[in-house]
């Protein structure tokens, strides 16, 4: 917007000004006493100007506890979606809000409004209006002013209110805010500059009253000393993961999918709130848990202090001090980074790569091309179903829009499938780019979607979201000698890169492909190998735990057979999807024979659920697995923290 | 609560406060951060412990006689709060002398406890001004469980420690109103109010309020099952308790609720015991319905209606008065607060608690009158029975031990994100997420021995029945011990759990069961 008028507004006729404002949109003003403020629509309690700062921060209006994603219903044969974007009946105005609060909504509207796009914050953001009340007076653990993101509303607010005395001093922010000033024009004086001199001595004072002052010149320094500090372990011992912090906390964008039926036949999908202090955030299906309880609350830290401003550019922490006032253990952020700052002081440990690494790779140029909307996915249709091994099935599938294969544009790693009533599975696109007609995926029953997705059959209605991820990068890897590692199901994800290459031969030198399983019938893609092996410069090889009769296999493992590759491996590229246990193995030995650890293509496998970001299920350090990843090389994998 | 944030020394025994009482303990840390030490005397490694200045990794059921091995040091070595003995109590000599042969040697060879360690923490306990004991099931659930309580009390007496503030020994209560349901006389012995029937006073009392009645000692639930074995009890009405899960013995239960006639189930879900009913009751959640809970602190606290009962529930109140109706009673309440007028009435201890009072902030009886503030601390310069009474309480194995058939002691109890037999909490994502299903805790040696992996399932049989869940492999449990939570209806412990009774209360030995683990 143009300029920055100034304005002032007579104290007395604040409450008329609101009611005018009133007519047209909601005003929530702050109600109750003590500790105990919350926002609530104008006229239903008595307004208060006697509060420190709302209980919950202002991005509960925004970005709510529980919202709807779409719902679906089942006629006959046929699945019904509908997407539930929200839409407020009227447009709300939200008065009272304080610095740190107007901060956490800049870093929302960042996170949720760039590459993936939440349909569900946009509606309800485009319908609000934010109203900032500069704070006069500290509360216990503010400090706001320490980390910099107050003490007077900067950024994300539309108004901004600055209480001096008889008046308000009042800012614009945005068009919006200035269209709000012009709505009760009659009682806004403008003023000049010569005001804000007063305005930055009330700052000053504030700011001197604080109880709380840190310097937090060099934390991420003194971070990177003490990832793996003793203190630590007490803050993970005192956790009991009630995870009133997360629920608190004005940039917690975390949330988890919910199917919620109404019978067999009809449900819709919501989400709520999730919280990465909840032990089992981030365990799989088959127990698998990268966090344990020390990286589970040290992750929280981290995210606040570091990771999201890595990532984002904005202060992950804004300082309000809420974590510390609800945590029924007394974990307090703010002890931590006074522990912190003692411990790389007196105790520092050598920082690990992940914690001084550079690298960053993420990609921002995502968007989805269904019109329904991130979350809503599009059905489709099951053709055939595979028994591949005892455990492991592949499904074949085709859009009920014909238009989406179409539009299909070959640039993920995996597809989101719902299974309609039970949930969403991420599952590796295992077909090659030119295939466009049809979608397969290659599954091991392990939880509770893929048993039911096991159960299907022909002419069972799936829905599919994507595709999501960074792929395996394909054209890189013309002209050089591939070798394919996987295990079990784990060789799925490979095959979208060896569809291709077995269609083109020629732009590769030597291609081995190594399949392990504990036994052969374990394998997947048994009698396509067969086939692929046809081809001169393709050659599969087995590593097996119990013999096998069917094929000339080594009995170990796949790393005995690295060494007699006779390969020029300074001209090779290794594709691996294995535990990240397993890849570590297998890397080390690459290396051992010679490769650049960035020529070890991996995929990293975490617990998906939104496919774009935003769920922060799959969040490792300050990289999204499903939007960053799962495919790095190795390089990339060592420098994240070890929590994968 | 406020006073535990201001004791010296907190020893904790039987009870897992972090995780089954969140908010004791955060009183808890609020103590620690002041400087107070933390005695945990527990057979699993739990939280608390991380925390704890010195930690017993006690025997399951065999607290007496490392109570009584306590006593027996601060005697000996001339601990004892003679002043406080001799003003306050009677009958000191008596327990003296039956605790002469209690030495810290004799306790460990039981307890398992070394002698040392007892030693520390009666000296430790006996020194500090204020010393406070917290406990729960840990202690009552044992064939010893009323006398490990009077035990406790003796201890507390001998060194002064009751009725001044962070001193005491203090029971947290397992539910929200389990204090509540006993003042209101949810006991067989007493009406509201703790009255005794058989008192005259209380007969006239209750005559004026009531008319003319008749009251006859009732029954506790051990003893009413047995009864509906037995085929004397014909009809049962059970009002939001899942007895199924949570009592002892779960096949001997689900055999006497299939052979009573008639089985009324009044709960806010369909319950496992619900299934078995002839006529089950829809009542309103906490959420929607008036009224007051007794929690722990003994303070009466107002509950306000959020929303409308949903579908067909009501309020429990309501559905009682629908029945006392039906059965031709005169019925005069409109509202809960009629209700309390009429407890204001029947009992002292509630006699000045209105709903007008506890609006908004509770009260603690005793508060007879409608100008008293509520009594914060119990027993402060007498006690209820004018002097304190000395006990002895001899210890005696009763119930299960281990044997070679079952080498293990099986302990039960609960994990933070369930509440009791998961009616409610397994029904909520983020809870049931935490623990979607049972466990059994097997110390690694254990687990080796008998080739058990992580996660696996196993088999866990006890003289009763049967479970299978999958194994939790953990050094915070004894060696030779296991864990079961009780939340579970795939993995019920209370089909392992036996009718072994505290002699003196008949209340179920359900931390203490002998087992035997084997792969599945």
């Amino acid at each position: 917007m143009e300029g920055n008028k100034l304005y002032t507004l007579k104290r007395e006729n604040l409450d008329q000004v609101l009611n005018i404002w009133n007519k047209k949109s909601s005003v929530y003003v702050p109600v109750g006493q003590g500790k105990d403020i919350n926002l609530m629509p104008l006229g239903e309690a008595e307004r208060t100007e006697d509060y420190i700062n709302l209980t919950l921060p202002v991005k509960e209006m925004i970005f709510e506890q529980k919202e709807n994603l779409f719902k679906w219903k089942r006629n006959e044969q046929e699945i019904e979606v509908d997407s539930l974007a929200h839409q407020h009946r009227k447009d709300r105005i939200l008065y009272g809000v304080r610095a740190c609060d107007t901060y956490g909504v800049a870093y929302t509207d960042r996170f949720f409004l760039q590459e993936f796009p939440d349909p569900n914050y946009q509606s309800r953001r485009s319908q609000t209006t934010i109203i900032a009340v500069n704070c006069l007076e500290a509360g216990q653990h503010c400090f706001c002013t320490s980390v910099g993101t107050g003490v007077f509303s900067t950024i994300g607010h539309d108004l901004a209110f600055t209480p001096m005395g008889s008046y308000f001093l009042v800012e614009a922010g945005t068009d919006k805010g200035q269209a709000l000033v012009s709505e009760a024009g009659t009682f806004f004086n403008e003023t000049d500059d010569n005001i804000l001199k007063k305005k930055n001595a009330l700052k000053e004072k504030t700011e001197e009253s604080f109880p709380l002052k840190m310097d937090l010149t060099n934390l991420w320094e003194d971070m990177s000393k003490t990832f793996n500090a003793a203190f630590w372990t007490d803050e993970a011992n005192a956790c009991i993961g009630c995870t009133g912090c997360t629920n608190v906390c004005p940039t917690c964008t975390c949330f988890n999918v919910v199917e919620e039926n109404s019978d067999l036949n009809q449900g819709q999908r919501v989400r709520y709130w999730d919280s990465c202090q909840s032990d089992h955030f981030t365990r799989n299906a088959e127990h698998h848990n990268p966090r344990d309880s020390v990286s589970r609350v040290r992750y929280r830290i981290y995210d606040k202090l570091k990771y999201i401003e890595e990532r984002f550019g904005f202060k992950g922490c804004s300082g309000c001090g809420r974590c510390t006032d609800v945590c029924p253990t007394y974990i307090s952020i703010i002890d931590i980074i006074a522990s912190t700052q003692k411990a790389a002081k007196e105790n520092p440990e050598p920082p690990a790569i992940h914690q001084t690494t550079a690298i960053r790779h993420e990609i921002k140029d995502r968007e989805l091309k269904s019109l329904k909307g991130l979350y809503t996915p599009d059905i489709a249709t099951i053709t055939r179903v595979k028994q591949e091994t005892p455990e492991i099935k592949r499904i074949f599938m085709k859009y009920d829009d014909p238009d989406l294969h179409k539009n299909y544009e070959y640039k993920g790693q995996f597809f989101q499938v719902t299974v309609f009533g039970e949930g969403e599975v991420p599952l590796s696109i295992p077909f090659g780019p030119d295939q466009t007609d049809e979608l397969v995926f290659d599954f091991k029953n392990v939880g509770s979607v893929t048993n039911v997705l096991y159960q299907m059959k022909e002419g069972d209605k799936v829905g599919l979201r994507g595709p999501y991820g960074r792929a395996f990068p394909y054209d890189i890897l013309k002209g050089r000698n591939l070798i394919f590692i996987g295990s079990g199901v784990a060789m799925a994800p490979l095959r979208t890169v060896i569809e291709p290459v077995v269609k083109h031969p020629n732009d590769f030198n030597q291609v081995i492909i190594l399949a392990s399983a504990l036994r052969y019938e374990k394998l997947i893609y048994k009698d396509e190998m067969k086939e692929w092996e046809k081809n001169k410069n393709l050659t599969v090889k087995y590593a097996l735990k119990d013999p096998s009769d069917e094929v000339d296999a080594h009995v170990g493992y796949v790393n005995d057979l690295l060494p007699e590759l006779d390969l020029d491996w300074s001209n090779t590229t290794a594709l691996v999807c294995a535990s990240p246990r397993r890849i570590k193995k297998v890397a080390r030995d690459l290396m051992d024979l010679g490769m650049k650890p960035s020529d070890i293509l991996v995929t990293l496998e975490t617990h998906m659920r939104c496919g774009a970001g935003k769920c922060g299920h799959c969040k490792v350090g300050s990289h999204y697995m499903c939007v960053d990843g799962p495919v790095f090389n190795y390089e990339e994998m060592m420098a994240l923290p070890p929590e994968y | 609560m406020d006073d535990i944030s201001g004791a010296e020394l907190i020893l904790v025994i039987g009870s897992n406060t972090t995780e089954q009482h969140p908010l004791a303990s955060t009183r808890i840390f609020e103590a620690l951060e002041k400087g107070a030490e933390l005695y945990v005397v527990d057979p699993r490694r739990i939280r608390l412990t991380d925390f704890a200045h010195a930690y017993a990794a006690i025997e399951p059921g065999t607290n007496l006689p490392m109570i009584n091995a306590m006593i027996h040091v601060i005697i000996k070595d001339n601990l004892v709060d003679r002043d406080f003995i001799k003003k306050r109590t009677e009958n000191y000599e008596e327990m003296k002398k039956s605790v002469e042969n209690c030495t810290p040697e004799w306790a460990e060879s039981i307890s398992k406890v070394p002698a040392d360690t007892i030693r520390q923490f009666a000296h430790k306990y006996a020194t500090t001004d204020k010393a406070m004991i917290l406990f729960t099931m840990g202690v009552t659930q044992q064939t010893t469980g009323v006398k490990s309580i009077r035990a406790l009390a003796n201890l507390a007496m001998i060194t002064g420690h009751v009725g001044r503030p962070s001193t005491g020994i203090n029971p947290l209560r397992g539910q929200n109103n389990v204090q509540g349901a006993g003042d209101m006389a949810a006991l067989p012995d007493f009406l509201p109010g703790y009255q005794r029937p058989e008192w005259q006073q209380t007969k006239d009392r209750f005559t004026k309020i009531w008319g003319d009645f008749s009251c006859l000692r009732g029954r506790n639930i051990i003893e009413m099952f047995n009864l509906m074995d037995e085929g004397i009890m014909k009809a049962a009405y059970i009002v939001g308790e899942n007895p199924i899960l949570s009592d002892p013995d779960q096949n001997h239960t689900i055999h006497c609720l299939e052979k009573i006639p008639f089985l009324v189930v009044q709960d806010i879900f369909l319950t496992e015991t619900a299934e078995y009913a002839d006529v089950v009751l829809p009542a309103a959640s906490f959420l929607e319905r008036e009224g007051t809970y007794t929690n722990t602190d003994r303070r009466v606290q107002m509950i306000h209606k959020v929303i409308e009962p949903v579908g067909d529930s009501k309020p429990d109140w309501e559905i009682m008065i629908e029945i006392m109706k039906r059965v031709g009673m005169d019925v005069k309440y409109q509202c809960p607060s009629d209700i309390m007028d009429e407890i204001n009435e029947a009992t002292e201890i509630y006699g000045g608690i209105t709903h007008e009072r506890i609006h908004d902030v509770g009260i603690q009886w005793p508060c007879p009158d409608k100008e008293h503030p509520g009594t914060p601390i119990l027993h402060v310069g007498e006690f209820k029975r004018g002097k304190g009474l000395f006990t002895v309480n001899d210890f005696e194995f009763i119930g299960d031990q281990r044997t070679d058939e079952y080498p293990y002691l099986l302990t039960t109890g609960r994990v933070t994100h369930q509440y009791h037999t998961g009616t409610m909490t397994r029904k909520v994502w983020t809870l049931a997420r935490e623990y979607p299903h049972g466990f059994v805790e097997i110390h690694p040696k254990d687990a080796e021995n008998l080739g058990i992996k992580n996660h696996q399932p196993v088999k866990i049989t006890s003289a009763r029945g049967s479970i299978v869940a999958p194994a939790l492999i953990t050094d915070r449990i004894n060696e030779k011990t296991l864990f079961v939570p009780f939340h579970f209806s795939e993995s019920p412990a209370n089909r392992l759990t036996g009718q072994n009774l505290d002699p003196i209360i008949n209340i179920p030995a359900l931390k203490v069961s002998a087992v035997r683990i084997e792969v599945e």
